[in-house]
């Protein structure tokens, strides 16, 4: 798994954001439970990514062993009540975690997670300070931004559309630019079900990203490798 | 064995064998036995297997059911009739089936009334509109005929109750088998009909074919195969009855030169002129949107003359107003139907003098089909007239009306080895009870589908059923059936397997439509292609009638009555392919022309005139098309495939003339795209035609050699690549995980959004791609996307044949375009709101090139 530094003081670890000032790992976007929500509407996929997505969380806390371990919202899938898979997996996921501080930042996915977090031992909130940064899922707009120096969002599952031979491959990626003076990184999405959304082509959900956003520089995940793609108004 | 029948039986012969009260039915209601008849009926009653290809109404409802009939009443009398199943009819159509219904019912009734009692024979239909009740009254009181659809017939096999009903039958009867065979409901249904005959026991299979060709492959697929030979059949084949009063028409003299307004207006007065000389027409397009404008421009070119008695029949128009349609024609209230391809199927929809095909028909077959739905009883002539707009059209035209009355018929093509089929079958099968694996297979290779499945593909649709490709802990939700490997069993797996099963069967894929609504009134469906593109305020052309488009929500689209003009550009182009057989025809007949262009031009009018049969106007045209193309540069024909690099319009064209039709062609420009932009990291795009392909480049681009590269021996794998993350490959990756039900329509008896389903197609494609490249459901997408869609086969063969120098491939470079190449690059401008651009530039790049060969 390769590691990359974003900014000074945020590191890329695989899929996963690193912040060694206040010892956490941050990542966002499991969307458990999603096949299940798939199989309701008859796309009998299998249950395929979790041991995927533990594996790849349990690299990342190998090397980088934190204290705090802070998931950026959306951590499961249904929005409505919770599905059988969601709460086998979430409550298996925060098991693993047993050892670590879990903070849950709450995604828009995340409608009644309060029960399985409850069952869990962890406490929701809506978003999170540790020192100048702030944590929040990015589907609202943060309001009060005082001292907040860096601002971590996920929501968006940033990808980059490579065109190639006529097909189009999508590249999971960290975004980082500026936002209200502020810096901010998008995380990319830790699951393995979706594609994601083409930054390149797609609209945004994040109403932090409405603005001009070619500025901004992308950083490619692909199979452990981190990817310099530059400004997105030159890829 | 599969023989042809040579000789009928007499009218006594045939009389002598039926029961006393039928044979006073008869002799007092006809006149005599209808060809078809004298043939099939005493083949029937001895118990052969029999396929019938005929044209419509000749009277073969009698030809397939007398037999059955007569049976019937001799049991009745004898007091012998039994409460269970003798006979099952199945045909495409719910349309057909209620006229067959009547059409049983009718001489039934009237036997009675000459015999003074009831018979208590009963005929019934069965199909997903039955109401339950119905249903569990026929268990109670079984129809002794049996008329259904190959859906509903999957369905009763796999009904523990049901089913029991159907162990007896004696005949089956399959109807307009050569439109079922070539597609995958076909392959279903001969599933279906072998588990039928593994219940039952041997029954007579009967089957009624349009004009098809080769017919012994027909019979093989009607009758199966037993110890890897066909079953016995006998053919009968009186396609040649009716005779054909068949012309191609220009609307002007000079198809280039015209401007299209003269061109739309000739049109128009030449169809308002066939359809006042003609009691009914039926004007056949290739398109729904040709339809619709076709039936729009009579209404607002001769006001008042076709406001009630003119009827558009397509599928995207609700059922009641296609229903309607074929009430009014039967009544005979319409003066003329314009139909895409929706009436070619033969419903009984009363008579029709004249049919007009708008363009071509794309097949010998198909032009026979439609034009046979003219002149009702038998001895009328079919009578057709065939309507050219452009060159290209004309020669394809005039050789399909060569072929067309020397009866040479391009050939079916049936889908062999559709995995996802099999695997809805061999789950239907496990549904009805346990079976042994081994017979099972020795069963499905009976169909003549699978007559050379291997077991290896058998065996993987099996791991897929029984959920092998899952966790073991998992395996409960996604597996349909279990298979013991020691006692060599399977059966169904948990009490949802039968559920979903009938739930979710069938084989047409679901094609996403939108109701469209004026107020709470449905007035049809459309594409949801066509929707998405729909903007508030814009005005188009469904049933005739004319709608401004107000919003959708969900899957409705509201709108509301307008007068136009329509603003919409036409519909998603649904043409037809041009047959392989009759491209194969145009491509000799280039060749014969290209080998006569230095003969003086009286003689070869002359020629012309003796080969094909068309008239002085169509003659000269044709002459005139192949001395340009000759003059300026050289003819491709089916010896010669033509590159012509051309730089036009600021654009590289780089045109290949391969007229092998566009399945043939889409294969062969995929590959040579798939090459090129391998070898040169370049994207280009390719238009497609019947008649070619053409790239279109910014910069050069080694096309010819990269064209080179494909060999019969590398196509295929080239093409499993350069399909392998396409939108076609995706699409039809989610009809078949459709019909192998790994994606439900129905579960959990929730509604499904069609949005999700095609992102979770999505995510299940990638899902069964990094699983195994060669999982069963992918692997028959592929199969489906280069063999049904398009046509490796084929393009395989042409290959081949470059290989051993049979055809040339030769190089030129032109500043105009050569006349072939401006069909070919006009072709590609489907839309025909911009027809007028397109005949414009048409026109002047042709005079540019008669200065140029000094006309």
């Amino acid at each position: 798994m390769d590691s990359l530094e974003l900014l000074p003081g945020y590191e890329a670890v695989g899929l996963t954001l690193h912040v060694p000032e206040h010892k956490a790992l941050v990542f966002a976007d499991t969307h458990l439970g999603f096949e299940e929500a798939l199989n309701r509407q008859g796309v009998l996929v299998p249950h395929f990514q979790y041991k995927d997505v533990v594996r790849h969380v349990k690299e990342a806390l190998e090397l980088t062993r934190p204290e705090t371990v802070i998931i950026d919202g959306d951590l499961k899938h249904e929005f409505g009540a919770i599905s059988g898979q969601e709460w086998r997996e979430v409550l298996r996921f925060l098991d693993m975690l047993g050892d670590y501080e879990v903070r849950l930042v709450k995604g828009n996915h995340d409608n009644i997670l309060g029960p399985i977090a409850g069952r869990g031992g962890v406490e929701v909130i809506g978003e999170l300070r540790l020192g100048a940064t702030l944590f929040t899922h990015g589907h609202q707009t943060p309001e009060n931004l005082e001292c907040v120096k860096t601002v971590v969002i996920g929501h968006e599952h940033p990808c980059v559309g490579l065109r190639e031979e006529g097909r189009v491959e999508k590249v999971k990626c960290f975004l980082v630019g500026e936002w209200e003076g502020r810096d901010i990184i998008v995380l990319p999405s830790l699951n393995f079900v979706t594609e994601g959304v083409d930054v390149l082509k797609e609209r945004l959900l994040s109403p932090l990203l409405q603005g001009d956003i070619s500025g901004f520089k992308a950083y490619g995940v692909e199979e452990g490798e981190i990817l310099k793609f530059g400004r997105l108004g030159g890829v | 064995m599969v023989e042809l029948q040579r000789e009928p039986y007499t009218g006594e012969e045939v009389l002598r064998e039926l029961h006393p009260l039928v044979r006073k039915w008869f002799t007092g209601r006809y006149g005599g036995f209808a060809q078809a008849q004298l043939y099939a009926i005493p083949n029937i009653m001895h118990g052969k297997n029999t396929l019938v290809s005929a044209p419509t109404g000749s009277g073969k409802t009698l030809t397939a059911f007398m037999s059955v009939l007569n049976k019937l009443i001799e049991l009745s009398l004898m007091g012998s009739l039994e409460d269970k199943v003798y006979c099952v009819y199945v045909s495409p159509l719910k349309a057909l089936n209620n006229d067959i219904r009547r059409n049983l019912e009718e001489p039934l009734a009237e036997m009675e009334e000459l015999h003074g009692r009831e018979l208590g024979i009963r005929v019934m239909v069965r199909t997903g509109d039955t109401p339950a009740s119905r249903r569990a009254a026929m268990l109670r009181n079984p129809p002794h005929i049996l008329i259904t659809t190959p859906e509903s017939l999957a369905l009763a096999l796999s009904s523990p109750k049901f089913s029991l009903k159907l162990k007896d039958i004696k005949w089956l009867v399959l109807d307009e088998v050569h439109s079922l065979a070539e597609n995958k409901r076909g392959v279903d249904l001969n599933l279906s009909v072998e588990r039928l005959q593994n219940l039952a026991g041997r029954f007579t299979r009967i089957g009624l074919s349009a004009t098809i060709h080769p017919l012994e492959r027909m019979a093989e697929w009607l009758v199966g195969f037993e110890g890897g030979k066909p079953r016995d059949c006998s053919i009968v084949d009186v396609r040649h009855i009716k005779e054909l009063d068949i012309k191609v028409l220009c609307p002007v003299p000079n198809l280039i030169s015209a401007s299209q307004e003269q061109v739309h207006n000739s049109l128009y007065a030449l169809l308002d002129d066939l359809i006042q000389q003609h009691k009914t027409t039926l004007v056949f397009t290739n398109t729904r949107s040709g339809t619709e404008r076709v039936v729009n421009h009579l209404k607002t070119k001769y006001p008042g003359k076709y406001v009630e008695n003119i009827g558009a029949h397509h599928s995207s128009l609700s059922a009641a107003h296609r229903l309607d349609t074929e009430e009014k024609l039967k009544r005979g209230e319409l003066k003329v139907v314009v139909s895409s391809t929706s009436l070619e199927l033969g419903i009984d929809i009363g008579y029709i003098d004249l049919v007009v095909l708008l363009g071509s028909p794309k097949s010998v077959a198909r032009a026979l089909q439609r034009i046979g739905r003219s002149g009702h009883r038998l001895h009328d002539k079919a009578k057709g007239r065939i309507i050219v707009l452009d060159r290209d059209d004309l020669v394809e035209c005039s050789v399909l009306l060569k072929n067309a009355l020397e009866g040479r018929i391009d050939e079916i093509e049936i889908p062999e080895n559709c995995l996802d089929v099999l695997a809805q079958q061999v789950y239907g099968a496990a549904v009805s009870g346990v079976e042994h694996v081994d017979n099972l297979y020795e069963l499905v290779r009976r169909s003549y589908c699978y007559r050379n499945l291997k077991r290896e593909d058998f065996d993987s649709v099996l791991d897929y059923l029984s959920g092998r490709y899952v966790e073991l802990e998992q395996r409960n939700v996604y597996a349909k059936i279990w298979v013991d490997q020691d006692a060599r069993t399977m059966g169904k797996r948990g009490r949802m397997a039968r559920p979903i099963y009938s739930m979710n069967l069938g084989t047409i894929p679901d094609e996403s439509y939108v109701t469209v609504k004026v107020g709470d009134r449905m007035v049809g469906k459309l594409d949801e292609n066509f929707v998405e593109r729909l903007e508030k305020g814009d005005i188009f052309v469904l049933g005739g009638k004319i709608y401004r488009f107000m919003y959708c929500r969900g899957m409705t689209c509201h709108v509301n009555a307008d007068a136009g003009p329509p603003t919409v550009p036409s519909w998603i182009s649904e043409s037809l392919p041009l047959s392989y057989g009759l491209a194969s025809e145009i491509q000799r007949f280039r060749r014969l022309m290209d080998e006569r262009m230095g003969r003086p031009r009286g003689e070869v009018l002359e020629w012309l005139r003796g080969y094909l049969y068309a008239d002085d106007n169509a003659v000269e045209s044709i002459y005139e098309y192949f001395r340009e193309q000759h003059r300026y540069s050289v003819i491709p024909h089916g010896g010669r495939i033509l590159v012509e690099y051309n730089q036009a319009f600021k654009r590289r064209y780089i045109i290949f003339h391969s007229l092998f039709g566009r399945r043939v062609n889409d294969a062969l420009s995929r590959a040579v795209a798939y090459v090129i932009s391998r070898q040169e990291h370049r994207n280009v795009a390719v238009s497609l035609s019947d008649n070619g392909f053409y790239l279109t480049v910014p910069g050069k681009v080694q096309a010819y050699n990269a064209f080179r590269k494909l060999t019969p021996q590398n196509l295929r794998s080239i093409l499993v690549e350069a399909v392998d993350r396409s939108e076609v490959l995706l699409r039809r990756f989610r009809h078949c995980a459709m019909r192998s039900m790994m994606i439900l329509r129905n579960y959990r008896g929730a509604r499904k959004s069609v949005g999700m389903q095609q992102m979770g197609s999505r995510i299940l494609l990638n899902f069964v791609r990094k699983l195994d490249r060669k999982f069963p459901i992918l692997e028959e997408a592929r199969r489906e996307v280069l063999e049904d869609l398009m046509d490796v086969g084929h393009a395989g063969e042409v290959l081949s044949r470059i290989a051993s120098g049979e055809i040339e491939v030769k190089e030129v470079n032109t500043d105009i375009p050569t006349p072939f190449a401006m069909g070919l690059i006009g072709q590609g401008y489907m839309d025909v709101l911009r027809a007028e651009e397109r005949r414009e530039f048409i026109r002047r790049m042709h005079e540019a090139l008669l200065e140029r060969i000094g006309g």
